[in-house]
């Protein structure tokens, strides 16, 4: 913007400072409108070039006309053009697949590792639930009921026989392949649903998360010690190892992330309770990104493969060699290391 | 419901004040969102239903995958793709504002969005199946559903649980419209009234911005001719002007009393008296 002079010094001071720089605004405000319209991609680089000086002005006149003008319609326009220029000047520059790639290749390993506080408590809540529901099982079978709704149940309850639970195990349900594909999108659909319940209801001092959590340890325990009894342990291991793995890590990793935000309003230190959670959700956030994924492949392995592997040691080996390759990824990517041997920090983290 | 401005301030360091949503608004948007979402997910497949073109089983994936896809996932890409407008917050002019000034960054979206689910779609989904359970426990879960979507009712800023952990601020789209200066002078004549500096002592800011408030409408209407006459003369005796004023001047009159009033204050300003309202002498 070229300030045009101004002749008539008819003018008092602000009227003058508005007819001078009048064009400039003008002409932000025509880029404005395209750019609001189409993206700045759309506009050329002349003109991308131009609505950055142009709006560093806008600021500039804002900043002035504050403190020499007492023309409210002038400082309303100003306010609104600059906001409006703000709001496209500071855009988010990163495409989404950037940010996505960034998100897989540092992001979420760091934060699981830095987050080992609260993976504890989402996987103690799991384990400790297993415990609880197996041995209260051998207490007393009645437990079996109290903790496993009916219609979950589906007739595997305590004095099924055994034939009837092995069925139950190596049965592909009488399902062909096409009713598979709608299996793993219901169960991907349905537990993804669960985690972000979960993880949200975190923020509620991290109690319900780790409720949730237990109780489905309690479901899992229970279970377990039911086949155990029949003599069937090993093929439960199986039939469970080859999606649950990946499956119950992704719930105690939501719980986790739930419990990270809850630990935040609990125990905020030197920041008030909004900047503590505000911190936490980095983290957070990443977890539960974490576990929906685990969820999508967890989905595919139990609605396909495990109707389609009938044999336990390859239920186990598939199971845990997919835990391995995450904790793999999880322990090892985003470590990088630059010449002087200090761990890399990028500038978004620092920010954050 | 009153409006509130938030002050950001953008890295250039000049503050600039946005306009807070209306919780009518918030609503407003989430509503059509939803409307929006679910209704097409209908469509579509009332549609993918009559041409019949696809295998029921392939439906129904399609079906699982797209009713996970409207929750959560379709307000973290829209506002992604829309630097932090749904199609809802479009139809309403609100957007999503990063608090600290900076750019919207993809973990505020996200962060902000997947509270959601409890925030709103829990809530929804439980009144609306009607498997609220009677007793203490359902009233409690009721009580703090409410509770939950009122967070925003609650304080200043209208933030939700999603908006704090993300450090976020949902606002109106701003709109810049630039008035006419009223303190140029349209005709080149000599003007007739002349204020001195005891005339000009008695009003301050205020009161100069409420008559440029005035002097934005020519009145139209008797009624509207009787209250800016009212208005001349007050001001004329107010200042003790002691010249005669012919009704049909009123107007030139008050439009020169704001030219020559706005000088002298900013003037004064400049030189750091600045006069909030007519009570400015009797601060000091």
């Amino acid at each position: 913007m070229t300030i045009r002079p101004i002749q008539n010094t008819d003018l008092i001071r602000s009227s003058r400072f508005r007819a001078e720089r009048e064009d400039g605004w003008k002409k932000l405000e025509t880029l404005l409108s395209w750019a609001e319209r189409s993206g700045v991609a759309a506009l050329r680089y002349e003109q991308v070039h131009e609505l950055a000086s142009l709006y560093r002005q806008a600021m500039n006149s804002l900043s002035v006309a504050r403190s020499i003008s007492m023309d409210k319609a002038l400082l309303a326009y100003l306010e609104a053009l600059c906001a409006r220029a703000y709001l496209v000047v500071y855009a988010p520059q990163e495409g989404i697949r950037g940010a996505v790639r960034r998100l897989f290749s540092e992001g979420i390993p760091r934060a699981v590792r830095r987050s080992s506080l609260p993976l504890l408590i989402g996987f103690l809540a799991m384990v400790l639930g297993a415990v609880v529901g197996y041995v209260l099982y051998f207490q007393d079978p009645g437990w079996y009921f109290t903790f496993v709704p009916p219609e979950m149940s589906d007739g595997r309850a305590p004095g099924a026989s055994t034939e009837y639970l092995r069925a139950t195990l190596f049965d592909d349900g009488g399902r062909n392949k096409e009713t598979l594909g709608v299996f793993a999108s219901f169960l991907f659909s349905h537990n993804t649903g669960i985690a972000i319940f979960i993880f949200a209801l975190g923020i509620f001092v991290t109690l319900p998360s780790f409720v949730l959590t237990f109780y489905n340890g309690l479901l899992l325990g229970a279970f377990f010690a039911l086949y155990a009894e029949a003599g069937l342990a090993t093929e439960l291991f199986g039939w469970l190892s080859i999606h649950g793995v990946t499956e119950l890590s992704a719930i105690c990793i939501a719980c986790a992330g739930g419990a990270q935000l809850g630990l935040a309003v609990l125990l905020p230190g030197n920041h008030t309770r909004r900047q503590a959670l505000r911190i936490a959700g980095h983290d957070a956030v990443k977890l539960i990104i974490l576990a929906g994924l685990m969820l999508i492949v967890a989905a595919i392995i139990e609605g396909f493969l495990r109707q389609l592997v009938q044999d336990t040691s390859v239920r186990l080996a598939i199971g845990w060699g997919v835990g391995g390759l995450w904790l793999l990824w999880l322990v090892f990517a985003g470590r990088y290391q630059n010449k002087s041997g200090e761990t890399k920090t990028p500038d978004y983290e620092a920010q954050a | 419901m009153k409006n509130r401005a938030e002050n950001i301030l953008p890295p250039e360091g000049v503050p600039i004040s946005f306009e807070i949503a209306s919780g009518g608004s918030r609503f407003g948007a989430q509503f059509l969102d939803i409307l929006i979402t679910f209704g097409g997910l209908l469509l579509l497949f009332l549609g993918l239903i009559w041409a019949g073109l696809i295998a029921p089983s392939m439906l129904a994936t399609l079906f699982f995958l797209l009713i996970f896809f409207i929750r959560v996932p379709y307000y973290i890409f829209s506002e992604l793709v829309w630097n932090g407008r749904t199609l809802g917050k479009r139809i309403v002019k609100i957007r999503v504002i990063s608090a600290d000034g900076g750019r919207l960054t993809p973990h505020q979206i996200t962060a902000r969005n997947l509270m959601k689910e409890v925030e709103v779609f829990m809530p929804a989904t439980t009144l609306m199946s009607g498997t609220l359970e009677s007793g203490w426990f359902g009233l409690a879960l009721g009580g703090w559903m409410v509770a939950v979507l009122l967070v925003p009712l609650f304080n200043k800023k209208r933030l939700r649980l999603g908006d704090m952990i993300a450090g976020t601020l949902v606002v109106d789209n701003p709109k810049a419209i630039l008035l006419p200066d009223l303190a140029v002078r349209k005709s080149k004549q000599e003007t007739t009234f002349v204020f001195d500096a005891s005339h000009l002592d008695i009003y301050g800011r205020y009161e100069l911005q409420t008559l440029e408030e005035i002097l934005r409408e020519p009145p139209k209407s008797p009624q509207a001719v009787t209250r800016v006459s009212e208005v001349a003369r007050t001001i004329q005796r107010k200042i003790n002007y002691v010249d005669q004023v012919l009704p049909t001047d009123y107007w030139d009159f008050l439009s020169e009393f704001y030219r020559q009033q706005r000088e002298f204050l900013e003037s004064r300003q400049l030189f750091g008296d600045a006069r909030e309202s007519k009570y400015h002498s009797k601060n000091k």
